[in-house]
């Protein structure tokens, strides 16, 4: 077991419209991240995953506002940090991220040289721009982009070179936690996982000492990443290993995302396709009880009457949900054997 | 749809302009039905009658009389008289003549002019005055001379028999009519203009052609330019390239020039309301087509177009059913704001000399031409120039904050 | 450097093409028009109904110079090379002047107003428009109604308030023309001195116009920056805010460049009327005078130079426009 580096406590944070109305993406949200580790965040479209990822960077501007709840990054409570501090101790240097469109992500009429030098001027690093440039190639070489690079507008660039581009100018002050956050249609699933393969790969060199992979596509993550968080509606709904989530989900939800993981051939595209009905309810009015209710194949009464806790199940795995475990994969089972069947 | 209009009622922008340019529409469509006044009436004999309840005066004097003795009404009848500048130059006159200037109260109108008549002698020569200046005295006396007076005035007619002057009747200046009972009483909110017609009646009626000038050419130009931008943006190749490169060519030539050239070519006879609205339309559809264009583009490659190609539907039928729907509101924002600026057009041609030539109808833009020929800004008549520029700043103002009320519905990305 | 010269290139052929175009647009027209002024000059010429002096002489120097009785084609190369030449003939209405003299005597007043006043009120706009955005709330609440209304009022509107503010009711300045009607045009202090201010009401006038469209403008180009990708990306980076604003506010601007270039056509319009208002002696006023006579040859040179004018101007933003934005540099390049 390696050191914790990252650690959210009950994180509660909220958009607050034009209109007013306080839109709750990220709620009681708590999670660990250890050293050498790396976490993946699931869920539909709208569940709040992006909104997590700004919310754990600890510097906030509207829309998003800081509601309560802690973050602990290497030991510094950064939540108590004003905004200034947090921009030039925390940001890049101890918590990184590569945002959903990094298409996007690089001012276009800057080349991207000027753009490395703003970064170390941010945090009065001192280093004279020929350092500057000698650790930027070095950077650059470590995630296979040529040093000429440097020298071009983001415009110049292919999409997989300012993707990586991206990529390298965000570890390049070596933060202890990098998260990315993957776009659910721009990029194509096998892009992704060059991605994932790309930030491990500095994982292992240690360029980053953690990560955080936010996408969509829950079986994109096994075998990719050590953990996986399940988010439905703002909550975490179910936490626990790679493997345990995607081979024995619990959550209703979870199970759901999965779809026709057990059954790799037959009718794999049909049973994706019907995925789960319904729409996530609206979190400007969550639901007082379990917010999955209304589109759970096993609710019962008791689901909607209060809010249903985080359930601690020992080996590090929890999840949402007043059913048992046993209830649980039984149920998936019979659901998989069902869809097998038809 | 209806998710649609209500998001698009709860933008305060959009409601404000929506409020406004209503209270503008329904003002044009229910005053003439109150109003039945010609517009265009010659009433005035005289330019510029300011604005104000217009009271017969004979026949105010053979209505009921009634006597009110009001303690105020001398003072008011001298106060109209008597301006503050008018005090001013008595205060000087008198200290010239060696007044003490502590005994001269000019905000009491009866010691002033108690002073003034038992001093002023136009032979007394005050030193520094000049000769405008004795003359401007002598006329200010001439005034005054029996404004204190509490005697009545006397009424005569001509005996036609002796073809002398004889008293017919007096009338005491306590003496009152009531304004109901006088048979003729015009009011002129805004006056007259320099035609002597009724401004607010004319101001309506040409704010309704004015309306109807912009609602024509909005209506041509967006035609022109939605049906040029689907078949560019749809049917693209060979197509799209000519339509593309003559809406570039006229996105750079200015369509005022065309416009210019145009309404001149026309010839005074054919230049009327509807022939501008035309010509207006017929210049300005290059907007629309570059919007709708790069929408239909974008457009074009949707899952659900070609869905709908590959289900075998007709090229009208995917336009209609599958395209158009999704560039309404867009075909809808160009449309509002061709109207503002045709009817702006319409005002800028007709003080260039180019507007509508017509006797029939008044437009915004022949109204603030008259005005401006007849220097009603120069001379001070406030009411024959700025009601139209006010109305004209209003519809625009409104069309264009339901424009951005729209925007802020379909293009959240420009959040507020 | 190459990636410039293509660019230019371009813009070079395209300025040519718009060129011949604006010439055969100028030259057709009027001429498919039902009441075609330059019939109706040849034929009240065959009637002999003109024989005052001057109108005679105009009608047949117009024949002459146009080739009227010639093939249409011959017509319009004959147009373009007097044009060329700078010769439009004589004034009708203002005979026995030439069109080209009374086109000079105009054409710098226009140039040196509407320059410099789009030019001023193009900063102080996106100056503005800048700060609106950049502070939003309050400031931003008040401004913002305020100069959509502001923007809403057409040119000649704000020319008729601002001569009946500050020259009717203050006297401050002039009121018409551009200079002091009882001077002769020449070097000495005081007649420059009644230039300049004559030059204040329009030039504010204008300036006032492109201010309120500008500004508007601008702030909604750096609210869409400011909620782009690479803001939020810097953001998280820890660049500070001030060099985050100056990301927005440059790449907000460049598209106010292009915007710019667009709308000249219409700025130009509301000036031209605008100087009508204030009697100014420029191509506005030039325009009232040739359709209140009915001088075609004068409108149609009139409308020709201005058209000349806001393509060379459309041309040279174009060019600056090329320097100043590295995406034009690299989207030539390949
Ligand atoms: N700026 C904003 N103002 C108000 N609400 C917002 C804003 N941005 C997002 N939301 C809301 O917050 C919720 C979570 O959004 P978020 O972007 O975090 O979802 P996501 O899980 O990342 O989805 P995706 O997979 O599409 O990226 C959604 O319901 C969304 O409507
Ligand atoms: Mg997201």
């Amino acid at each position: 077991m390696g050191e914790v580096i990252l650690d959210v406590r009950e994180l509660t944070t909220k958009y607050v419209t034009r209109f007013g109305e306080n839109v709750y993406a990220v709620d009681h949200v708590s999670m660990e991240v250890e050293e050498g580790k790396s976490v993946g965040i699931a869920g539909e479209s709208g569940c709040g995953k992006s909104t997590l990822a700004l919310s754990l960077m600890g510097y906030y501007f509207p829309p998003l506002h800081y509601t309560s709840g802690d973050i602990i990054i290497s030991g510094q409570k950064i939540t108590d940090m004003t905004p200034d501090e947090v921009r030039k101790t925390i940001l890049g240097q101890e918590i990184a991220y590569i945002p959903q469109a990094a298409m996007n992500a690089l001012n276009p009429t800057q080349k991207v040289i000027h753009f490395i030098e703003n970064v170390f001027d941010a945090h009065k690093m001192g280093m004279s721009s020929a350092d500057v440039r000698a650790k930027a190639e070095s950077f650059f070489h470590a995630v296979g982009l040529p040093p000429e690079v440097l020298d071009r507008y983001p415009v110049e660039l292919s999409g997989g070179m300012k993707q990586r581009t991206v990529i390298a100018i965000s570890v390049i002050l070596s933060p202890q936690v990098l998260i990315a956050d993957e776009p659910s249609s721009a990029l194509d699933v096998t892009s992704q996982k060059m991605v994932i393969k790309m930030l491990r790969q500095l994982m292992d060199k240690s360029y980053i000492k953690s990560m955080i992979f936010i996408t969509h596509e829950l079986p994109l993550l096994y075998n990719v990443v050590d953990d996986i968080m399940v988010m439905y509606a703002g909550q975490i709904v179910e936490r626990a290993t790679a493997k345990e989530v995607v081979l024995t989900p619990l959550h209703p939800y979870s199970q759901g995302l999965m779809g026709s993981i057990m059954v790799p051939e037959a009718g794999l595209r049909d049973v994706k396709l019907t995925a789960i009905p319904g729409v996530p309810p609206n979190l400007k009015k969550p639901p007082s009880g379990c917010r999955f209710a209304e589109r759970c194949k096993y609710v019962r009464p008791a689901c909607t009457a209060q809010a249903i806790p985080l359930r601690d199940v020992g080996g590090g795995r929890s999840y949402r949900c007043i059913l048992s475990p046993e209830e649980l994969s039984e149920a998936h089972a019979r659901e998989v054997y069902s869809q097998h069947v038809h | 749809m209806k998710h649609t209009l209500r998001q698009v009622f709860r933008s305060g922008k959009f409601v404000t302009g929506f409020i406004i340019f209503s209270a503008i529409l329904l003002t044009v469509i229910f005053y003439p039905m109150i109003i039945r006044d010609d517009p265009l009436q010659i009433i005035g004999q005289g330019t510029f009658f300011p604005p104000g309840i217009y009271v017969n005066i004979a026949d105010s004097m053979s209505s009921t009389r009634y006597i009110l003795n009001l303690d105020d009404a001398a003072a008011k009848r001298i106060a109209s008289k008597l301006n503050d500048a008018d005090r001013e130059a008595i205060r000087e006159w008198l200290v010239g003549a060696g007044i003490p200037e502590g005994d001269i109260d000019i905000a009491n109108t009866e010691s002033l002019l108690g002073l003034w008549v038992s001093n002023y002698d136009t032979t007394v020569r005050i030193p520094g005055m000049t000769n405008a200046d004795r003359n401007y005295y002598i006329r200010l006396n001439r005034s005054l001379d029996g404004l204190l007076s509490e005697e009545g005035v006397t009424i005569a007619a001509t005996n036609p028999d002796t073809n002398a002057l004889e008293a017919t009747g007096t009338v005491e200046l306590t003496e009152y009519a009531n304004i109901r009972e006088v048979a003729n009483v015009r009011i002129l909110p805004l006056g007259t203009d320099n035609f002597g017609r009724d401004v607010l009646t004319q101001l309506v009626t040409a704010t309704g052609v004015s309306l109807r000038i912009g609602f024509v050419a909005g209506l041509i130009a967006t035609l022109i330019g939605l049906v040029l931008g689907l078949v560019s943006g749809y049917i693209g190749g060979v197509v799209d390239d000519v339509i593309l490169f003559i809406t570039n060519l006229f996105t750079v030539i200015p369509g005022f020039i065309l416009l210019v050239l145009i309404s001149f070519s026309i010839g005074q006879e054919q230049r009327g309301a509807f022939v501008i609205a035309v010509v207006i339309g017929l210049t300005s559809w290059v907007w629309t087509t570059r919007a709708v264009r790069a929408q239909v583009i974008s457009l074009r490659n949707r899952d659900h177009v070609n869905l709908s190609k590959l289900s075998g539907h007709s090229i009208a039928h995917i336009i209609i059913r599958d395209v158009l729907p999704y560039i309404a509101s867009y075909v809808i924002m160009a449309f509002i704001l061709q109207i503002s600026s045709a009817i702006l057009a319409e005002a800028a041609l007709s003080i260039l000399g180019l507007g509508p030539r017509t006797t029939d109808v008044p437009t915004l833009g022949l109204m603030m031409n008259w005005a401006l020929i007849y220097q009603a800004h120069i001379l001070g008549k406030w009411w024959a120039y700025l009601p139209i520029i006010l109305v004209i700043a209003l519809i625009a103002f409104s069309l264009n904050l339901m424009n951005t009320g729209l925007d802020q519905v379909f293009n959240p990305a420009l959040r507020d | 450097m190459k990636g410039y010269r293509r660019y230019f290139a371009n813009k070079l052929i395209w300025f040519f093409i718009t060129l011949v175009v604006a010439f055969i647009l100028n030259f057709t027209l009027p001429r498919l028009m039902p009441g075609d002024p330059v019939a109706a000059i040849v034929s009240r010429m065959a009637q002999g109904m003109s024989n005052a002096t001057g109108v005679q002489a105009i009608y047949e120097q117009y024949t002459e110079l146009f080739g009227i009785n010639r093939p249409i084609h011959e017509q319009f190369f004959i147009y373009v090379s007097n044009a060329l030449r700078g010769d439009f003939g004589y004034s009708i209405s203002q005979y026995p002047r030439t069109v080209a003299d009374v086109i000079r005597s105009s054409i710098f007043w226009t140039i040196g107003l509407q320059l410099p006043a789009i030019i001023v009120g193009w900063i102080l706009g996106n100056a503005l428009g800048a700060l609106a955005a950049y502070r939003r709330g309050t400031f931003d609440r008040v401004l913002l109604p305020a100069s959509l209304f502001v923007s809403s009022i057409p040119a000649f509107g704000m020319a008729v308030i601002l001569l009946v503010i500050f020259g009717v009711s203050l006297q401050w300045l002039p009121t018409s023309g551009g200079y002091g009607y009882d001077l002769i045009p020449n070097l000495s202090w005081n007649f420059i001195w009644s230039v300049i201010v004559h030059y204040q009401l329009p030039f504010w006038t204008l300036v006032l116009i492109t201010i309120g469209g500008q500004a508007i403008g601008m702030r909604s180009m750096s609210i869409y920056e400011l909620n782009a990708d690479y803001v939020k990306y810097s953001r998280f980076m820890g660049i500070k805010d001030n060099q985050i604003v100056r990301y927005v506010f440059r790449n907000a601007m460049l598209p106010q460049i292009t915007g710019l270039a667009l709308a000249l056509g219409t700025m130009v319009f509301g000036a031209v009327v605008a100087e009508v208002v204030f009697s100014y002696p420029g191509l506005g006023s030039t325009i009232l005078t040739a359709s209140l006579g009915q001088d075609y040859p004068l409108l149609s040179a009139t409308t020709l130079i201005i058209s000349i004018m806001v393509l060379v101007a459309n041309f040279s933003i174009e060019i600056i426009y090329g320097f100043l934005d590295p995406r034009i540099k690299a989207a030539q390049a390949d």
